[in-house]
């Protein structure tokens, strides 16, 4: 291969990789909005909590002197799914369910002050500074291309976000599709006030949706939190913009719709980095969730909402 | 009891002691910078220069016989933030601020003390077009960038002679405006860069730009910013295989660098003000903040410290707590501090100033490069 498709590659496995997470993220964004039709804002405060979980009972079990690595990973990922699950359900319950039935907009002041109030929250109990941590998961699985000429790498940590986003989204499809709580939340997408009258309890099902992408957004902050190796309270935000962005490129609403976007999303920054000044990779993604707006107002995989009379 | 009794005895008497304090005239200094946020590492610095200062002004006899007090406000290194803080400072009726730090926040909020006419000295700004404007009350304990940019471009172009350069910045008045100083000294010295490029601030995956690196064939990275930044990138090209020189300017030089980066900071080159904590002369000052707990090797604890003592000798000196009186005292002679002889030309900006060129090393501790 030549210099200039192996960079190529390169690029794209970079963006991928970055593509998974937002992905993962995105999830939370669109299932909420496909059932409540509301935008959670404080989601991303939801990933940068998950990190936090992640870190800190990282740190300890290594500090007790635990070294098998995919033990330590395992309590870590299981204990921010439920620890940033919780939150998730905390925030349903007291923030929005409240406010459910009134105006839409009071409901979406409601998480951004959440988000706030989560943000402020975490740097009064961690402080505001960056955390971080030694790597752990080092070295690569693939090196090919010529040193002369440019040698392409797939690092273990790349490697082990993909898989475990692979395995996260299986999971979640097949629950969607198959489960009989899966096909609950489907009917609430479809028509949740219908839902309710054929004796589905929706309270649970709309708590259900924000559990799930709280997981997931837990998942994505172990996995962000080992490859960068440092988290900061700020981390929600910006993480949470891109989420929110993939999930609207992809088609709110609609969950193949947020992975589609997440990848995309990622490898347009990449190949913008690559290509162009780095400092455009935010310019030219975001130019592009306008223009295919423009284009498909409802995203790529969204379906037009049909008025419901 | 008797011991509940005790108790408040304590309490009356701590609350006699305050409010007699409080009677006696005090000076109010507002310490501004980030107390929080990504960099509020360098805050730390500041203030543990000034209040070091503090301490030792009051616990011998104060300026003039006023006790002196250090009133922190934080900025968060935010440019909006920065100018309500100043406002903050001017309504609170202080007029004398030592700060702040970083370049983009100092900017604005001097403009604010210039017209509201409060004396500002900023131990860690070292963006020249902060002096650019010719402001009367406005000073500084640190050299500009064009000093430390043209150190690290002599550096590179006289010692490490390093075939393929890119100069990377993260945007910001600081880190843009030292990248841009650097690479035009480099062209000037008949060097090329193959890569000038931003990055943004707050940004955690920086894999395509390594990548980027690794296709044009850096071998020497300069880069302008901080630590945060830097660091994932170190990181990142550890990870990568990216093996090239890296250097940067002060504001990457603090022990959170190595916590982030690991490894992979040894070795990196940072040009910094002089390590003022290894001056003989500073002996008994890094003692009493050794004593406290604090840690006085920081860049900017030093110059931080001697912006107090700047302030108090004009004071004792002219008697008087007028900062334009203060100010026209302050560029006609010259002080005695801890970053050793102060003296300053017309636009507030030290005459002369060292920055030297140090190795970073894993343990966050730094050695002055050969």
């Amino acid at each position: 291969m030549t210099e200039a498709s192996l960079y190529f590659l390169q690029q794209i496995i970079n963006g991928l990789t970055i593509g998974s997470t937002y992905a993962l993220i995105a999830i939370g964004y669109t299932m909420v909005y496909g059932i409540i039709g509301m935008i959670n804002f404080a989601h991303g405060e939801i990933y940068m909590i998950g990190s936090y979980v992640a870190f800190i009972v990282i740190t300890g079990l290594l500090g007790m002197g635990m070294v098998a690595l995919p033990v330590v990973l395992f309590i870590a990922l299981v204990v921010a799914m439920v620890v940033a699950s919780s939150y998730g359900w905390a925030i349903e319950r007291v923030a929005y369910r409240p406010l459910r039935g009134s105006n839409r907009l009071i409901a979406l002041i409601s998480a951004i002050g959440m988000s706030i109030f989560l943000q402020n929250y975490v740097v009064l109990a961690q402080g505001s500074r960056d955390v971080a941590m030694p790597p752990l998961v080092s070295g690569s699985l693939v090196e090919f291309g010529s040193l002369e000429t440019f040698q392409v790498t797939i690092s273990w940590m790349q490697l082990l976000i993909w898989v475990v986003t692979l395995i996260s989204m299986t999971v979640l499809t097949l629950f969607i599709s198959r489960s009989r709580m899966g096909r609950a939340c489907r009917a609430c997408a479809e028509d949740i006030g219908m839902t309710n009258l054929l004796g589905i309890d929706t309270n649970r099902i709309i708590a259900m949706t924000f559990v799930i992408g709280a997981a997931l957004a837990a998942v994505a902050g172990l996995l962000l939190g080992l490859y960068y190796g440092v988290v900061n309270p700020f981390i929600g935000f910006i993480a949470g913009l891109k989420a929110f962005t993939a999930a609207v490129l992809g088609g709110i609403g609609s969950i193949p719709g947020a992975m589609l976007g997440g990848l995309i999303l990622g490898v347009t920054e990449a190949l913008t980095a690559a290509y162009f000044p780095s400092e455009y990779k935010d310019v030219v993604a975001f130019s592009l969730l306008v223009l295919i707006l423009l284009f498909r107002p409802t995203g790529i995989l969204g379906k037009p909402e049909v008025e419901k009379v | 009891m008797v011991k509940r009794f005790s108790k408040t005895l304590i309490a009356a008497a701590t609350a006699l002691a305050i409010s007699g304090a409080a009677q006696a005239e005090t000076l109010k200094i507002a310490l501004a910078g980030p107390a929080t946020g990504p960099v509020a590492q360098y805050g730390d610095m500041q203030k543990i220069g000034v209040t070091a200062a503090i301490d030792y002004l009051n616990a011998n006899g104060g300026i003039n016989g006023m006790d002196v007090e250090g009133v922190i406000y934080d900025d968060a290194c935010d440019p909006k933030q920065a100018v309500a803080v100043a406002n903050k400072i001017i309504n609170d009726g202080i007029m004398h601020v030592v700060g702040h730090l970083c370049s983009s926040s100092t900017e604005p909020a001097s403009d604010i003390y210039e017209e509201e006419g409060v004396l500002m000295i900023t131990a860690a700004s070292t963006s020249p077009s902060i002096t650019e404007k010719g402001y009367d009350l406005i000073f500084r304990t640190i050299g500009l960038d064009s000093l430390q940019g043209s150190l690290a471009a002599d550096y590179i172009s006289g010692t490490v002679k390093p075939e393929r350069i890119a100069v990377i910045h993260d945007k910001q008045q600081y880190g843009e405006g030292l990248a841009t100083t650097v690479r035009d000294a480099l062209v000037d010295a008949g060097i090329e860069p193959v890569m000038f490029e931003g990055v943004t601030a707050g940004d955690k995956d920086f894999s395509a730009l390594i990548a980027k690196l690794q296709k044009a064939d850096v071998d020497f990275v300069y880069y302008g910013g901080y630590h945060p930044e830097l660091g994932l990138i170190l990181r990142q090209s550890m990870e990568k295989g990216f093996e090239a020189q890296f250097m940067g300017p002060e504001g990457i030089v603090n022990s959170d660098l190595a916590k982030i980066a690991g490894e992979a900071v040894e070795g990196v080159l940072a040009t910094a003000p002089k390590s003022f904590d290894q001056n003989p002369e500073n002996a008994e000052r890094v003692a009493a903040i050794k004593e406290k707990g604090e840690d006085p090797t920081g860049p900017f604890v030093f110059p931080a410290y001697a912006a107090v003592q700047v302030m108090a000798s004009t004071i004792e000196a002219i008697d008087s707590t007028d900062p334009i009186a203060m100010a026209e005292y302050m560029k006609a002679n010259s002080f005695d501090t801890a970053i050793g002889t102060v003296k300053y030309n017309e636009a507030g900006d030290l005459t002369e100033s060292t920055f030297l060129v140090y190795e970073l090393h894993a343990d966050g501790s730094k050695t002055a490069a050969q």
